[in-house]
């Protein structure tokens, strides 16, 4: 069943490929800052790698996000749809998950919350300190009898608003979500990513370098902005969302999710484009595409960058094959000692808790250089005598594309290595039964310039 | 998602005889492909790209000899305890005595004959063969060659899986290396391909099959790995063997054990012996396994191991003619469980834990009465970019799916008689109880500490040495 998916799938993303190359060649390669923003403003996100939404209105160190609370469905990989929830960029339309905002160190960041629900909203930023809400400090919300009934201050229902501000301090990989009822409206998919980057070349940073290109203040988080992604794990319980939909309660103890997602989406639609136009709600798609790491380039090259958050309920081992990251960062705050001593660590499970987001900095490269003149150290089977994947190229070697036999297809456009990154809690890649789905994306490493990739 | 009908009809068929996921073309070859191979020859000429090769096995550059480590894949029964059950899924009604459970496993087929090796088909251990080798030295550079084979699913020939090698936490392998189907190729029935590893790294990884990796893992296609460093041999700090490349001695040891955590969910093994398919949301683990056992199977004896042929696996004996695994002492039942969980040392020598985790839950190794120090995790030592010492002590180790670590501990003092027993156990209690009420069970074992001088060293991992 699934193999016939993703086939198929895969097929579809060629055909979005091949248009979205000819984009990329007109538009833009370093082009992971591109905004994608107010749908009135027609700004094409990057296809791969993160689409910021940066604010509106404000001053340059002022950004202002509208968001609005709104339902819409999204796809998942076994056929179903499910009913959310969700923040949207301004007037725009549903989608899943919120929209990735991204903004500077110092900056005073105003998010003006509008309500389209049928109950109490609101927005809640673990991380950030001193969040005020219409002003005054946002504070839990509570019943005559002291029942809390948010963690922060709300928007009423149905079209009530509250603005939100605060100083984002810390530069790093934040959570947002819902404060209000969250175990239901978490769960429905009121969260989304905050980014906040540094205001300033950290001390000691490389000459030339900006202050983009560092995940914090430490000279050495720096990263190719060119290679940064996002990595959003989450979890649908089916049956809770038929309940909201269908306006019944819903009892938690009941809670069992049958689908996990990455970015929004499962495999194989994760490594499909950002903004695919068949994912019309779920417009972040998963791929890392990446240059195999230059270890003799002069100035050396600089590694790429995964932001990982955690919005669902358990840890979730995330196993990046063959490319153990280095974890530089946990909640927005650099792994180092009180003097400054360097406490990240090397993972290749990156197994990350609930609310929690690492910045983790990643390269590969082909440790032993093979090609085809540095052959591999083995008899190469016969293709014949092989499975042949969808994404194999016929040949061990990067930017090197061989025949396949007949029958056999291949999505390989120029000889690119695919190399799976996947939710290592097996039962977690599946979609309600439907095997190999789920939280899995690829790391698709091109071969050095020129290459026929297009 | 895609309105495209024929993704539609992708959804809803099935071409696959299972009916579930598989992230490869499976495409079996059969006499029909062979001729339509032959009468192609015009349409190949027509499009004049299609090299020879594709035919033809492409001969290697350099002369590589045998394999340092033959696996092969197939299916198999293991023993885990038969009560209480859980009807019809435990035990399996299929299982020939005295078994009780269906897998997919490896087995160590180095130095086999050909019948010897065809015989092992439905002969599948659990955990897989633990294998080593010493870190890639570029001074005196040497390839690791793991070879595979893939035997077969006896009880479902239904099923043409192929099989593969993935070595989890390899740095930088290429897809062709990697065992990741999708990405790369796999192995069918009947063919053989080697995986070349020269690792760069030492510490302690695992080793899995990636094909249907969510099925293959479950079913028991899983085996801890590790690299001895290249600082293995040198006398520092009074040690002479190391987890890695510490400069210090302060990963040295004195005896090694390796602890493999596993799970068996016992419907999904049963739904792969009787035809069928399991919801994997609903997933549970019914037994937690460590090397393969439960407690108290845990502390039965290694299988006997041939310590001479044990240079880059634990080797079990076989049976001459055969080829069959020979089953641990007193023990039949544990016959493709070979690898014991028992921790021995003498008191005041130290000792390495390896641990690594191809369960789908996170587990909480607890050692009650010695303090461990973690000292490496993912194959990686407990070390910042600056060198900042990043270990730590700790009882109890919370190990997720997919993750490694590395401990080491001081035996304390042995107050006797005999032995002293500490426990290690995993504080998920779940799964630590064999579902029986009462009683310790699952993932869980024993250190039993000696008299100085009351254990021989060790000749292979885990060994006793007594």
């Amino acid at each position: 069943m699934m193999r016939g998916n993703a086939v198929s799938h895969v097929k579809v993303r060629a055909r979005g490929l091949r248009r979205a190359a000819l984009l990329l060649a007109l538009t833009l390669v370093g082009a992971t800052m591109a905004t994608f923003t107010q749908p009135a403003i027609a700004v094409t996100p990057p296809r791969v790698g993160i689409a910021c939404t940066t604010g509106v209105g404000g001053g340059a160190t002022t950004p202002i996000f509208n968001l609005t609370t709104k339902t819409g469905y999204i796809s998942l990989p076994d056929g179903n749809t499910a009913f959310m929830w969700g923040y949207s960029s301004g007037f725009g339309a549903f989608q899943h998950p919120g929209p990735v905002l991204c903004v500077n160190a110092g900056d005073t960041v105003t998010v003006i919350l509008r309500n389209t629900l049928p109950e109490a909203a609101s927005i809640v930023f673990p991380g950030q300190t001193n969040v005020l809400a219409n002003g005054t400090p946002a504070q839990p919300e509570s019943t005559g009898s002291g029942a809390i009934t948010s963690l922060t201050s709300t928007a009423a229902a149905g079209g009530g608003t509250v603005t939100y501000s605060f100083v984002a301090a810390n530069p790093g990989t934040f959570v947002y979500e819902s404060g209000t009822n969250p175990e239901k409206q978490v769960r429905m998919g009121l969260f989304g990513a905050l980014i906040v980057r540094p205001s300033a070349v950290p001390s000691g940073g490389a000459a030339g370098s900006v202050a983009s290109e560092y995940a914090n203040n430490r000279a050495d988080s720096r990263f190719n902005p060119a290679e940064e992604f996002m990595v959003l794990l989450s979890e649908i319980d089916p049956y809770q969302h038929q309940a909201v939909e269908n306006g019944k309660s819903f009892n938690m103890n009941n809670y069992h999710p049958r689908y996990w997602l990455i970015n929004g989406r499962g495999y194989p639609d994760s490594i499909a484009d950002n903004g695919a136009s068949w994912l019309p709600a779920q417009p972040y798609g998963a791929l890392a595409q990446v240059g195999e790491f230059d270890r003799t380039a002069v100035p050396v090259d600089q590694p790429g960058m995964a932001r990982y958050l955690n919005v669902g309920t358990e840890d979730y081992p995330f196993h990046p094959h063959g490319n153990n990251g280095l974890v530089v960062a946990r909640d927005g705050r650099p792994l180092e000692g009180p003097t400054g001593e360097d406490l990240a660590f090397e993972k290749f499970a990156i197994n990350i808790g609930p609310g929690q987001t690492w910045d983790v900095i990643f390269k590969w490269y082909d440790a032993e250089n093979y090609s085809p003149s540095n052959p591999v150290p083995v008899t190469v089977p016969s293709l014949a005598d092989q499975s042949i994947g969808v994404f194999y190229s016929g040949s061990p070697y990067l930017g090197t594309k061989e025949a396949l036999p007949p029958g056999i297809q291949s999505v390989n456009q120029c000889g690119e290595y695919y190399i799976i990154s996947h939710n290592h809690a097996l039962f977690q890649i599946t979609s309600w039964g439907t095997n190999m789905t789920g939280p899995i994306t690829y790391m698709r490493i091109d071969p050095p310039t020129p290459n026929s990739c297009g | 998602m895609s309105p495209d009908p024929i993704d539609q009809a992708h959804r809803n068929g099935t071409s696959d005889p299972k009916g579930d996921t598989g992230m490869i073309f499976k495409q079996p070859f059969s006499r029909r492909d062979l001729l339509k191979f032959a009468g192609g020859a015009v349409a190949i000429v027509g499009t004049g790209v299609w090299a020879g090769n594709v035919l033809l096995p492409e001969a290697a550059i350099a002369a590589i000899g045998d394999p340092d480590l033959y696996l092969a894949g197939t299916d198999g029964w293991i023993f885990l305890p038969k009560t209480p059950a859980i009807p019809p899924f435990h035990p399996d009604v299929l299982a020939p005595d005295p078994f009780t459970t269906y897998i997919f496993g490896f087995r160590n087929v180095t130095g086999l004959g050909d019948t010897q090796l065809t015989n092992q088909k439905n002969k599948a251990q659990h955990s897989a063969p633990m294998f080593w080798t010493k870190q890639f030295d570029p001074a005196h550079p040497v390839d690791f060659t793991v070879q595979l084979t893939n035997l077969g699913l006896a009880l479902r020939p239904d099923l043409f899986d192929a099989h593969t090698l993935h070595w989890h936490g390899f740095r930088n392998v290429i897809p062709f290396f990697d065992g990741e189907p999708s990405g790369s190729v796999a192995v069918r029935t009947g063919r053989v391909f080697s995986y070349v590893y020269r690792p760069r790294e030492p510490g302690t990884y695992m080793f899995h099959c990636h094909v249907e990796d969510v099925e293959h893992v479950q079913m028991g296609m899983t085996g801890l790995v590790f690299v001895r460093p290249l600082q293995d041999g040198q006398n520092i700090g009074g040690h002479t063997q190391f987890i890695y490349n510490d400069g210090d001695g302060s990963t040295g040891y004195d005896r090694e054990f390796a602890m493999f955590l596993s799970e068996v969910w016992a419907e999904a093994h049963w739904a792969d012996a009787h035809i069928q398919l399991p919801q994997w949301s609903d997933y549970r683990a019914d037994f937690g396994l460590l090397n393969g056992r439960v407690y108290p199977d845990t502390i039965a004896p290694n299988a006997p191991i041939d310590a001479a042929a044990s240079i880059h696996a634990l080797a079990v004996q076989t049976d001459p003619v055969s080829g069959d695994l020979v089953a641990p002492d007193g023990h039949p039942e544990l016959q493709y469980q070979p690898q014991s969980s028992l921790v021995t040392c003498n008191a005041g020598e130290t000792v390495a834990l390896r641990f690594a985790n191809l369960g789908f839950r996170e587990q909480a190794m607890t050692l009650a009465g010695i303090r461990m120090r973690v000292v490496g995790r993912d194959a990686t030592p407990m070390r910042g970019r600056d060198g900042t010492d990043t270990s730590y002590e700790t009882e109890t180790i919370s190990i997720g799916p997919g993750e490694s670590f590395d401990v080491v501990f001081t035996a304390p003092a042995h107050t006797g008689p005999g032995f002293d027993t500490y426990m290690l156990y995993n504080r998920n209690y779940p799964a630590t109880n064999n579902l029986a009420p009462g009683g310790m069970g699952g993932q869980a074992t024993e250190i039993r500490v000696y008299a100085p001088g009351g254990l021989r060293a060790q000749a292979y991992p885990n060994d006793w040495g007594v």
